[in-house]
């Protein structure tokens, strides 16, 4: 007898297919209008490389489990990096991105290493002292690293237009998002969300907890080292204070706010974070000028509380559950009534 | 042919001494009844077979292979599975998932379709597979613990070490239970039962291993070892004669009547 599985998780995925065909070609299609303001094209590259951030922590953080405040720390690694390599040998940006992604890898392979016991909070507080360590290191060293004035990136190449960053970063997002897709929904997803859920239980089924965890700290790690790594020779420029854990905040109440267990959410939920932090530098209403300066930062920590209170899973997750999980539910709820009327 | 041999093993924690010298052997699908008072060791003993804990002292062979200081995931492909005592079913996956996760890690190529046939007959065994696509989460607590032996069914292995399996289930599930190990075991399945159901662990199991304070008290058939003085002092502080027969069975259950 053939039987015909339909997980929460994997259903409607015709509807996924189309959903995501539609946002990538709106994606792509977006300079026509964009192309306009350099600004508003800035503002929206700059979104997708925090879109880039958000998901890898909610891979790291909502699916694996690992509450880490490492990711700023090793985006910024992975910056200093080329820049650095650019700067006192001369190698290229694309050698400079391919050293500070690994470096940033390698970098993330220790962390691993070194927290193969440490869980929650003990994770966390770990993170942070190691950022901090890495931010100090940068300040105090700045016959090296520039210190505070930041250290200055050549260009990705001659003559890079706003138009090529957008779709540079763009491609990034994209191919890192389908990396991590495959990565989630393969028996590595299965492996490490089971760590996340109790690592005892996951050995005692015959999981190598120790080797999905440095894993998972060595794939994220190298994703936002070579996101860093490309965007900073975008922005022209790095300074210590990328890595604040002001920062590190900011990209994890984005995961929070689309969904830290959702991709996807997370990935959304930086990008209309990241514009909406724009938009809302100064508004006018009925002839009102407002500006909000550092008072839109309070309004996103008012959002992140109502998030943590009120919708746990994320400000995005009910509209992508009504999308796509909706249905699978239904029916899982009508298999689980007949299966009561027949025992009854 | 399942063989498992425990030498004087030892386990302390700080000044605590846990284990203190147990040794037994398991030669072929046993079905043994671990028992003894809170703290005598059991779930300890527990964790070493299954590599959890490393012993202080002594070793431990499974099928001619020294497994003490191997990893619990190690353990688990050479065919050692268990359950906790408090349930742990991976909550925020699906009943179809929990089940995936043994036999994935145990087939290190396979893809996760190759399973679900297998799944969904573990289900069907537990009447369970309309819960499929269910998160655990939502099952009940007895339904958890039928999800944690149905994923020791994906995993195979030759001993199977079942922590309290009987604990706070609903009447109904406990004869699930009770089906699931006697058709297991029927199928060549050696099983070493936690339980503080005297009466199910007695009339279940073919030989009985007593801990207390971390010795192996006693060791054999089931009836004998309720009557004996070291097992019913260790339980009721007091001889058999002075306790009373209706003591004993309180504390250790009724007689095991002959099949």
């Amino acid at each position: 007898m053939k039987h015909r599985i339909d997980s929460p998780l994997t259903s409607s995925r015709y509807y996924r297919w189309v959903a995501a065909g539609v946002l990538i070609a709106s994606l792509l299609l977006a300079p026509i209008y964009l192309n306009r303001s350099p600004y508003q094209m800035e503002v929206v590259t700059g979104a997708f490389f925090y879109a880039i951030l958000a998901s890898s922590w909610a891979l790291l953080a909502g699916v694996a489990g690992q509450f880490s405040f490492a990711h700023m720390a090793l985006t910024g690694l992975g910056a200093y990096t080329t820049g650095l390599l650019g700067r006192d040998l001369g190698t290229s940006p694309l050698t400079g991105i391919i050293a500070g992604t690994l470096l940033a890898g390698l970098v993330g392979l220790i962390i691993g290493l070194l927290c193969l016991r440490l869980r929650a909070a003990y994770l966390a507080l770990f993170t942070i002292a190691f950022s901090e360590i890495f931010r100090i290191a940068l300040l105090t060293e700045f016959q090296y690293t520039e210190g505070s004035n930041g250290l200055q990136l050549a260009p990705l190449y001659e003559g890079i237009t706003p138009l090529a960053e957008y779709y540079i970063t763009l491609g990034l997002l994209l191919g890192t998002m389908a990396l991590m897709y495959w990565l989630a929904s393969s028996r590595f997803g299965l492996f490490v969300r089971a760590m996340r859920e109790d690592e005892e239980a996951a050995a005692a089924m015959g999981v190598n907890v120790v080797r999905y965890k440095v894993l998972i700290f060595v794939i994220t790690s190298m994703i936002v080292g070579l996101a860093g790594s490309v965007f900073y020779h975008q922005v022209g420029i790095i300074t210590p204070n990328t890595m604040e854990i002001l920062q590190m905040s900011l990209v994890i109440a984005m995961a929070v706010i689309g969904g830290m267990e959702s991709l996807l959410g997370a990935a959304i939920g930086a990008f209309l974070s990241r514009v909406s932090l724009e938009l809302l530098r100064e508004i006018n209403i009925m002839g009102v000028h407002i500006e909000f300066g550092a008072w839109r930062y309070a309004a996103f920590g008012l959002l992140l509380m109502f998030t943590l209170r009120f919708a746990q899973n994320g400000l995005l997750y009910p509209i992508i559950d009504w999308l796509f999980l909706r249905r699978a539910r239904q029916e899982a709820v009508a298999k689980r009534k007949q299966a009561a009327e027949v025992e009854s | 042919m399942i063989e498992l041999d425990v030498r004087n093993v030892y386990k302390s924690f700080g000044g605590l001494q846990a284990l203190n010298g147990v040794s037994f052997q398991i030669r072929g699908p046993e079905l043994i009844g671990l028992i003894g008072p809170n703290g005598a060791g059991k779930t300890t003993l527990t964790n070493i077979l299954d590599g959890v804990h490393k012993p202080t002292g002594g070793q431990v062979w499974f099928n001619g292979e020294r497994i003490d200081g191997l990893p619990p995931y190690e353990i688990a492909r050479r065919g050692i599975g268990r359950t906790f005592q408090v349930t742990r079913a991976f909550r925020r996956m699906t009943v179809l998932e929990n089940l995936l996760v043994p036999a994935m890690a145990l087939h290190p190529t396979a893809r996760k379709r190759d399973f679900h046939e297998k799944a969904m007959e573990v289900l069907e065994f537990l009447t369970m597979e309309h819960l499929a696509n269910e998160y655990a989460r939502s099952l009940s607590g007895g339904q958890q613990k039928l999800l944690e032996m149905g994923r020791l069914l994906m995993l195979d292995p030759d001993l199977i070490i079942l922590d309290e399996p009987f604990a706070g289930v609903h009447p109904k599930l406990m004869e699930t239970i009770y089906e699931y190990i006697t058709t297991v075991h029927e199928q060549g399945k050696a099983f070493i039962i936690i339980s503080h159901d005297m009466d199910t662990i007695f009339t279940l199991s073919k030989r009985l291993l007593v801990l207390n304070f971390g010795e192996l008290i006693a060791d054999g058939d089931p009836n004998e070892v309720k009557h004996d003085p070291v097992v019913i002092e260790a339980y009721l502080g007091e001889e058999e004669e002075k306790a009373g027969p209706a003591m004993v069975e309180t504390y250790l259950g009724k007689d095991k009547k002959d099949a």
